[in-house]
């Protein structure tokens, strides 16, 4: 198999979630010729679609973009970068509203301004509500995208990797086309990332299956600086039974006293939960141990229950009478009445690739956007700044990426890291395919992830998993599978395991380093949180001998 | 086998190097409890890993990620539920050119968007 298509643009924009989506229209409105390409078909995949909604922004009139830097500041531990706070909240108004302008709309109150909830850790109601949750905003973004005359959107079509020029620039990307079966080269002048993040590496998470970390393993080969790899977001109540329900979620919110004051129970009928309901990361630590210590039900949950909920049925039936309720009881359980299994999930990539405000990775040539991108959250996130950040950000890239493109004269795609790269896709076929067990592998890998790298780690798990990372990819090497050509699902699937298991091993590597319990990062061995040596990312690069794990100051 | 631990599954197998045209292959998927439609093919690719099918979903039920056609009609994959001791026919969805099996081409509509169907 030879590259045999090729694309040549200004701005590569890979991934098409509401980052990529964001930053293609901004690149193209700056005059830049864009290609968009996405795994999936156009805003059929990805992490935004399952997105409830919720997206900050400083409107209400006592709130201001300093009262947001500070809320962010605080929620994230003080390990987000001061300066991409402050840019989050500086440009979260004007970017959330521009959205109207490609055709997303927002839950207005009775007096027609918006409707701002307010959501913990928000010291003021900050939160809009945007029409069709995130496939509201997708469609939007993607419609805008496919009728702008520069924007080439080509989806269905998975990257396998970066291709530098001769001096080490991001150059474009070497990826297969899925509805061709071809090998193709994207050249480009400057490439954004915005591939998400890697949830579905946990067995427990709430996202969908194409979130395995493509880009974060790409933009390390390619020698950019990832940090706070450690830093993944846990939601407490994810369904883990029946299996066609596995990763949807219910709202652990919706237990608290004033709401629908209910609660999660252990497998002898026991509360799990104290009332008043603690905050989410208290409930998530509650859980987790609860689970280790055998009180879990037949799937390894606890149940979720609002039945018996003293404001009766009629205010439980209209609580959940929402899409994400709705689409559960067409699975046969009914969420107002029965036990839901659940326990927590992956939900939230907080580390990832280190960006500067403009969205410079440390490659030249190469930017990131939201959730593969890493140092603008900490160790946790307020509700609502997921998609917030993916349109501040989003827009930030794609016209750096534009400005880059126009300066830089284009030495083009190092032809022989395009073969290379080419080859080494080429090298995963056989028409007898074989030498691993891809199913088993993939199991084994995310269950570990689970257990050692979830609620509740400590030095010597996290070390068997970064030993069971580096067996997987071992094993991996391995793995033939034949050359089908249109939609090759097994070498999809072969990539993505091999993605899964580099990540794993940069999550292990950097969560055994950071040895305090910050936000969602909880060591087991190290309760207390480490503000003398700790106000520093964990930062992992690239070289010969493999990853090297250290830190990096914050910037201010 | 115990009818009431299994779903009878006849999927659409077409192999654009291959075949004129599709044909349906049966499976038979273990699972006490009822499966939706996208599950149900996850699990036919556990037993067979040359059947392909869409895996991305949003938990919602709206973005047609799963569209698929069920026993002859268009439906969306992942709320549409079959019980065990069920046999479910399912194949490309009816409004997408086929790539394979019942992965279909959503940037190649057949008809005009907005007729019946999803
Ligand atoms: C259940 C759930 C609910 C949420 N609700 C909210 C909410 O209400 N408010 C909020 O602010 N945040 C919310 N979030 C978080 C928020 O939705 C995400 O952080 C955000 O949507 C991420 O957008 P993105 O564009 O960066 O990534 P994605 O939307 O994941 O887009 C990445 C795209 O890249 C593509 N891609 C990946 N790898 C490759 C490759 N190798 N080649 C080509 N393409 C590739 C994928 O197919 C995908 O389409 C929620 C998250 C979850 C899981
Ligand atoms: S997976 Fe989104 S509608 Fe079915």
């Amino acid at each position: 198999m030879k590259i045999t298509a090729r694309h040549q643009t200004d701005v590569l924009v890979i991934g098409a979630g509401a980052s990529g989506l964001r930053a293609a229209l901004a690149a193209a409105g700056a005059g830049a010729s864009v290609i968009l390409t996405n795994k999936g078909p156009l805003a059929r995949s990805g992490i935004t679609l399952t997105a409830a909604g919720g997206m900050q922004a400083p409107l209400h009139p006592d709130d201001s973009a300093a009262l947001f830097y500070d809320d962010i500041i605080a929620c994230g531990c003080g390990l987000a970068d001061g300066d991409l706070a402050r840019t989050l909240a500086e440009d979260a108004a004007d970017r959330v509203l521009e959205t109207e302008r490609y055709g997303v709309t927002f839950v207005r109150d009775a007096a027609g301004g918006y409707a701002l909830g307010q959501f913990p850790g928000q010291s003021r109601p900050r939160n809009l509500f945007v029409r069709g949750g995130g496939i509201g905003l997708a469609a939007g973004l993607a419609k805008a995208c496919r009728s702008h005359g520069g924007i080439k959107v080509i989806d269905d079509f998975l990257v396998t990797g970066l291709v530098p020029d001769t001096r080490g620039a991001a150059a474009g990307a070497v990826g297969l086309g899925l509805r061709s079966g071809e090998l193709t080269l994207l050249a480009a002048r400057a490439v954004v990332l915005a591939t998400g993040g890697c949830q579905w590496l946990w067995a427990t998470n709430d996202c969908p299956a194409d979130a395995t970390g493509d880009g974060i393993v790409y933009a390390h080969r390619a020698g950019a600086e990832l940090v706070d790899m450690e830093m993944v977001l846990f939601y407490p109540s994810v369904l883990v039974w029946p299996p066609s329900l596995k990763g949807a979620f219910v709202h652990y919110e919706f237990l608290a006293s004033d709401v629908l004051d209910g609660n999660i129970y252990d497998n002898a009928g026991r509360p799990v939960l104290p009332k008043p309901l603690p905050v989410r990361d208290e409930a998530m630590r509650l859980l987790a141990r609860a689970i280790k210590d055998g009180r879990g039900g037949p799937h390894g949950g606890l149940l979720w229950y609002v039945g018996d909920s003293p404001k009766g049925a009629a205010a439980v039936a209209a609580k959940l009478d929402i899409l994400q309720y709705n689409y559960i009881r067409a699975h046969g359980v009914d969420p107002a009445t029965d036990r839901v299994e659940v326990a927590p999930g992956a939900h939230y990539l907080m580390g990832g690739i280190h960006i500067d405000p403009d969205c410079r990775t440390s490659v030249a040539g190469l930017f990131a956007a939201p959730e593969c991108a890493g140092n603008f959250d900490g160790a946790n996130r307020l509700a609502g700044n997921g998609l917030t950040a993916t349109q501040v950000f989003g827009a930030r890239a794609g016209l750096a990426a534009s400005r880059r493109a126009a300066e830089n004269g284009g030495a083009g795609p190092d032809p022989a890291a395009a073969e290379a790269e080419a080859a080494r896709v080429a090298a995963r076929l056989d028409k007898n395919g074989g030498g691993a067990d891809l199913a088993a592998l993939r199991d084994r890998l995310r269950a570990a992830v689970q257990e050692y790298a979830g609620v509740g780690r400590d030095a010597a798990g996290l070390a068997r998993l970064a030993r069971l990372a580096g067996e997987t990819r071992a094993e991996l090497a391995a793995a033939r599978v034949p050359d089908t050509g249109v939609f090759n699902q097994r070498l999809i699937e072969l990539i993505e395991l091999e993605n899964m298991a580099e990540i794993a091993g940069l999550v292990a590597g950097c969560a055994l380093l950071r040895a305090e319990t910050r936000g969602h990062h909880i060591r087991d061995d190290f309760p207390a949180r480490d503000d003398d040596n700790w106000l520093r990312h964990t930062l992992v690069t690239r070289t010969s001998a493999g990853p090297l794990f250290a830190t990096k100051p914050l910037r201010g | 086998m115990d009818n009431s631990l299994t779903i009878t599954v006849k999927v659409f197998r077409f192999d654009p190097a291959a075949d004129k045209s599709g044909r349906l292959e049966q499976f038979a998927v273990a699972s006490a409890a009822p499966l939706s439609v996208m599950a149900l093919l996850a699990k036919v690719r556990e037993l067979d890993a040359t059947f392909c099918c869409r895996t991305s979903t949003c938990f919602k039920g709206r973005c047609g990620s799963c569209l698929v056609r069920v026993n002859g009609k268009d439906a969306f994959g992942c709320t549409t539920l079959v019980k065990p001791g069920e046999t479910v026919v399912i194949e490309p969805h009816s409004r997408y050119a086929v790539l394979r099996d019942v992965v279909v081409d959503f940037s190649r509509p057949l008809a005009a968007e907005g007729e019946g169907g999803q």
